[in-house]
Parts: structure tokens; sequence; C-alpha cells
């Protein structure tokens, strides 16, 4: 049954592919630059990021006017606003709040072709499971952004949040403490949210290495046509519309003004938080804020069986369905003469080079970790001295078809 | 186009095609039963001294496919295979063999139609060709 419905996304996600071929061609289709998309995109949160960075300031009173300085439109006649703020500032904002959805829709199109396309069983479980790591963290960078902007629904996220951690068994009020640095929420809380979004970025990094250890040559940069593409879509989307802070009321008081009507639709933040009064509604960002739409919509309880639940669903799906596994790559030892040609050309680091007693001919021995090896044979296709064979498909066999097709055929 | 019969094998990726509906109850393609195939777990598994065997025992032409560049089931092994015959990685072809007889083709499993134009184009250019000086 499960075996079918990956057999069925497999064919489905194929031909959609093979459209996008055809407009296209192989090298160029951005389809397969799944897993890159991501890695390019998190380069323009990191430079935007770092530009904001410089003018943020992470204290209560000041965070959201320091948000607001870096991205104000203009206003004229408005004492705060009038000629303030960074040129261009709104677009830095946009591009870092565009790519940030554009990241994390790419991590979950990257996710569901590599699971749709079966790429993420078995010996790929290390890739998969660091990916479930990646998911989490862009999650988690995406809403302490969230907060340092500390609008109205900003603060909505920390109470909530409050409550889903006070609702764990035993460490629940330690951890709800831990969250905002203390009793209450201080200067200390922005500090520690803005050491959140920076860390949990760094973290990202790491764990992308480690989501490559077993990838030899991980497809990482886009091709051109791709990068290109993505970079249009993220300035159109923060030119046309760019980060700013339009509180309600300075839309009301603004309406006729066209620049400010023209952000109308996309009122980016709220008005500053003011703690203690909470918001009854808040604007779903569906992409980061959907564990907060379940908040309000099932409870915390719910809630948090629903994202453990997933989590651990994603966690065991490269363990099912088991295959037979019997084909894994064999070194005949008396042939190899330790050139390293597998090592190289292994796709997921199965085969390491290990050094030979001394005295040996060859200095050294290929060895296969069977645990990695897909058992694709591309280490027998690169073996000059045909000293590593699938035990279920050697070499000699193949050949004896070969000759026997011949003779059929002449 | 000459009617005289080829004997064409290709090592073929089983993920590339669907290989299921495309042979006769042997080896040979239902569309162009001149073509006789070896199936392999991956292009990359397909080592250049297959294809000179293939040729000096006979065959009149070989080819390899794999899938679609950017597509390989295990990563790398369509690139692997490419580059080989292409002499940019080691195993490569030896110098001597006639690298018009030697086809690539990079598929997905929904590219039946494309691979057999693309197969029928590679056996009419080996007769478009003068005879070869062997
Ligand atoms: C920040 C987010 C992520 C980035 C930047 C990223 C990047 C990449 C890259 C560049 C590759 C190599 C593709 C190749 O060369 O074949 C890859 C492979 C892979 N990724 Fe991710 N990834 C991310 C998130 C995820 C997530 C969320 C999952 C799944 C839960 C995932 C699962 C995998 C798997 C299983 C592979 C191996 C595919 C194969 O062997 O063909 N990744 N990733
Ligand atoms: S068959 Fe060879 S190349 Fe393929 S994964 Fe196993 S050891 Fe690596
Ligand atoms: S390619 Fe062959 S000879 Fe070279 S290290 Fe690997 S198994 Fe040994």
């Amino acid at each position: 049954m499960y075996r079918k419905f990956l057999r069925l996304t497999k064919s489905l996600t194929v031909s959609f592919e093979k459209v996008v071929n055809f407009l296209t061609t192989q090298e160029h289709n951005p389809l397969y630059f799944h897993g890159a998309l991501p890695l390019y995109i998190f380069w323009f949160l990191i430079f935007s990021g770092i530009l904001l960075w410089m003018y943020y300031i992470p204290t209560l009173d000041r965070a959201w006017s320091s948000v607001n300085y870096i991205s104000a439109l203009p206003v004229p006649g408005d004492p705060v606003n009038e000629a303030a703020g960074i040129p261009y500032g709104a677009v830095v904002r946009g591009i870092h709040r565009w790519g940030a959805a554009g990241m994390m829709i790419t991590t979950i199109l990257h996710m569901l072709r590599v699971y749709f396309t079966d790429r993420h069983r078995s010996w790929r479980w290390l890739p998969w499971v660091t990916g479930v790591a990646l998911l989490a963290f862009v999650l988690f960078v995406g809403l302490t952004g969230y907060l340092l902007v500390w609008d109205a629904r900003a603060y909505y996220i920390v109470v909530a949040t409050q409550r889903l951690l006070e609702a764990v068994p035993v460490a629940g009020a330690a951890l709800s403490r831990f969250l905002v640095g203390g009793d209450g929420i201080t200067d200390y809380t922005l500090t520690r949210f803005l050491f959140f979004h920076v860390g949990g970025a760094v973290l990202i990094f790491l764990l992308v290495w480690m989501h490559f250890i077993r990838l030899k040559q991980p497809v990482a940069t886009p091709s051109r046509a791709t990068n290109f593409m993505v970079l249009g879509f993220i300035l159109v989307a923060a030119g046309t519309l760019p980060a700013i802070n339009i509180t309600r009321e300075l839309l009301q008081k603004y309406a006729a003004d066209p620049r400010i009507a023209a952000q109308a639709l996309y009122v980016a933040s709220d008005a500053p938080a003011q703690i203690g009064t909470l918001v009854d509604t808040i604007r779903y960002d569906a992409w980061y804020m959907f564990p907060y739409w379940l908040v309000q919509n099932v409870g915390v309880t719910w809630t948090w069986l629903i994202l453990g639940g997933a989590t651990l669903l994603l966690c065991v799906a490269p363990f099912y369905p088991k295959d037979r596994r019997a084909n894994i790559a064999e070194v005949i030892e008396a042939k190899c003469t330790g050139c390293t040609f597998c090592s190289q050309d292994c796709p997921f680091e199965a085969i390491t080079m290990v050094d030979r007693a001394p005295g040996s001919k060859f200095k050294q021995i290929a060895v296969v970790q069977a645990a990695r090896c897909s058992e694709c044979g591309i280490c027998v296709g690169a073996c000059p001295f045909q000293a590593i064979e699938l035990p279920e498909l050697h070499s000699k066999t193949l050949e004896a078809d070969l000759l026997d097709l011949v003779k059929k055929g002449a | 186009m000459s009617d005289a019969k080829k004997t064409i094998i290709g090592f073929v990726c089983e993920r590339s095609l669907p290989l299921e509906y495309m042979l006769d109850g042997g080896k040979a393609l239902l569309d162009d039963p001149d073509t006789k195939v070896v199936i392999v777990p991956c292009s990359g598994m397909v080592k250049p001294t297959f294809l000179e065997t293939a040729l000096a025992k006979g065959a009149d032409a070989t080819f390899v496919c794999g899938c679609a560049i950017g597509d390989c089931h295990y990563r790398t092994g369509n690139l692997m295979i490419r580059e080989r015959l292409e002499g940019k990685r080691s195993p490569k072809l030896r110098k001597t063999t006639d690298r018009r007889k030697v086809g690539m083709f990079f598929v997905t499993m929904k590219d039946r139609t494309a691979f057999l134009a693309a197969l029928a184009e590679f056996k009419a250019g080996l007769d478009a060709r003068p005879a070869q000086e062997e």
C-alpha cells in the first residue's frame, strides 16, 4: 500500500517535472535544484539581516521604533516619520521578510520532492533526519524574527508560547521563564530574542554541514538561470510590497497620501506591543504562524500532540518500508590497488580508504560501510581494476549477458 | 537509410525508462527489435569497457541511457558516466573507440517517446556515415 503510494507520488512528480524540462531543459530545471534553493535564499537573509541588525535596538521601548526607523516611509507632516528612515530600508526589510517566506516554501518543496521521489529512505536517513531538524530551525528562526518587531502580534506570540511551554510537564514553568529571561518581560527578553534569532541562524549553517556529511558533491548552487529568477522574485516582491510598520491609525490619518494608500493591503506589522494588552485577532503568516493558529483553534494540548506527532512521523519515515538489502558493494581484496577512484565517486560517502598492513604491495584498500551503501554500482563503474562488485550483479555476469545479446542480434 | 539489420546494445538504468512496458519477452525493445538492452541499477555502473566489448564483439553501436541530468536517483551516476564517455573522468573510453557509435541518452521514466525518437536519430546517423575504417 505504502510502497504503491510512494510509486504514485514519484510518477506524478516526474510527470510534472517533464513539463518543466520541456520549457527549461534538464540542465536548468529549477525543480532539480530543490535543495540548493533554500540555501541560496539563505544568503539573502544573512546579508539583509546584517543590515537590519546594524540599526536594531533590542529594548522594550525602542525595538518597534528602531524597526520603524529602518523602514519608515517618509510621511509628510508627521513629526516622527517625515523624511525619516534609511534609504531603501523598507526594501531591505522586505528582502528579509520575503526571503524568509521563500526559504520556508522552498524548504518544504525540497522536503516534499525528496519524499515524493523516494529519496528519503534507508541509507539516506542522516540527510533526512538533519533535514527535519533544519525545518524546525527554519521555523524557529522565522518565528523569533517576528518577535523582534515587538508589535502587538509579537506580544501575542510570546504569551501563546508561554502558555505552550507552561503545559510541558515538570519543566514547564522553568521553560517559560527561560523564554523571556525571568519572571516577566523586560529589556533582557528582547536581547534574548535577538540571540535566539541570530544564534538559530548560525545553527542552521551547522545543520546544513551535517546535512551534507553523507552526500558527495551536494548540488548546493542552483543554475544561473534559476538564481536570476529567484533574485527577480525577491526583488520584485520586496520592491512592490516592502515591509513597513504602518499602524491602523497612521493608515487612517494619511489615507490620502498615495504612498501610504499603496501599502494598505500589506500592513506588515502592527502597532507597538502593549504589555498586558492582548490583541484578539492576529494576522497569520501561513508559513510561520500555523502553530499559533493551532493554539488559538484547538488548544495547547492538541497543538503539542499535533506538532510532536508530525515530528515523530517525519523522523521515522526513512526507516519504512524496509528494503531487502542484499546487493551491497564488496571489495575483492587481492585486486584492489588502493587507487581511491571508487571512494571519490561513491555518491553517499560509503567507501573509505584504509591503510594496509606495512609491507603490502599496495598502501591502501577500499572498505565499504554497508549501512551507507545504496547498491547503485557507481563504484563498479569507477574501478579500473574490477576490484569492487555488486554481489547480485557481478560485472562478469553483465559482460556475459552482453555477449549473449550481441550473438543473438548478429 | 539502409535496411540492413543492426545490432545495438544499450545499457539502460532501470529507473530511467519504464522498461517493464518496453521489452519483448527477452531483452529486445518492442519498438525497435534491433536494440537489445542490458539493465543496470544506475547508468553510473556502466564501465566504458562494457561499451568497447560490445563494439569489439560485433555490435554496430552501443549506448548508455540514464536518468535526466539533475535527477539521478543515486544523485551523481549519470554525471559520472557522461564525464567518462566525454573523456573527462577515469576510467575513459579507449582513444581508438569510434565515438560515433557510442550514444548517451538521459531521460525520465515519462520520456519513452522522446527516447525512442532520439534512438532513431542515433541509428539514422550511423547509416548516414561513410563506411568506417576499422
Ligand atoms: C535549510 C533547509 C535545507 C537545505 C539548505 C537543504 C539542502 C540540501 C541540499 C543542497 C541537498 C543536496 C541535494 C543533492 O545534491 O542531491 C540536500 C539533500 C537532501 N535533503 Fe535537504 N535541505 C534542507 C532541508 C531539508 C529538509 C527539511 C529535509 C527533509 C526533512 C531534507 C532532506 C534531504 C534529503 C533526504 C536529502 C538527500 C537527497 C538525495 O540523497 O538525493 N532537507 N538538501
Ligand atoms: S554501490 Fe558503491 S558507489 Fe554505490 S553507494 Fe554502494 S559503495 Fe557507494
Ligand atoms: S577503485 Fe577499485 S582498485 Fe581503486 S580503490 Fe576502489 S576498489 Fe580499489
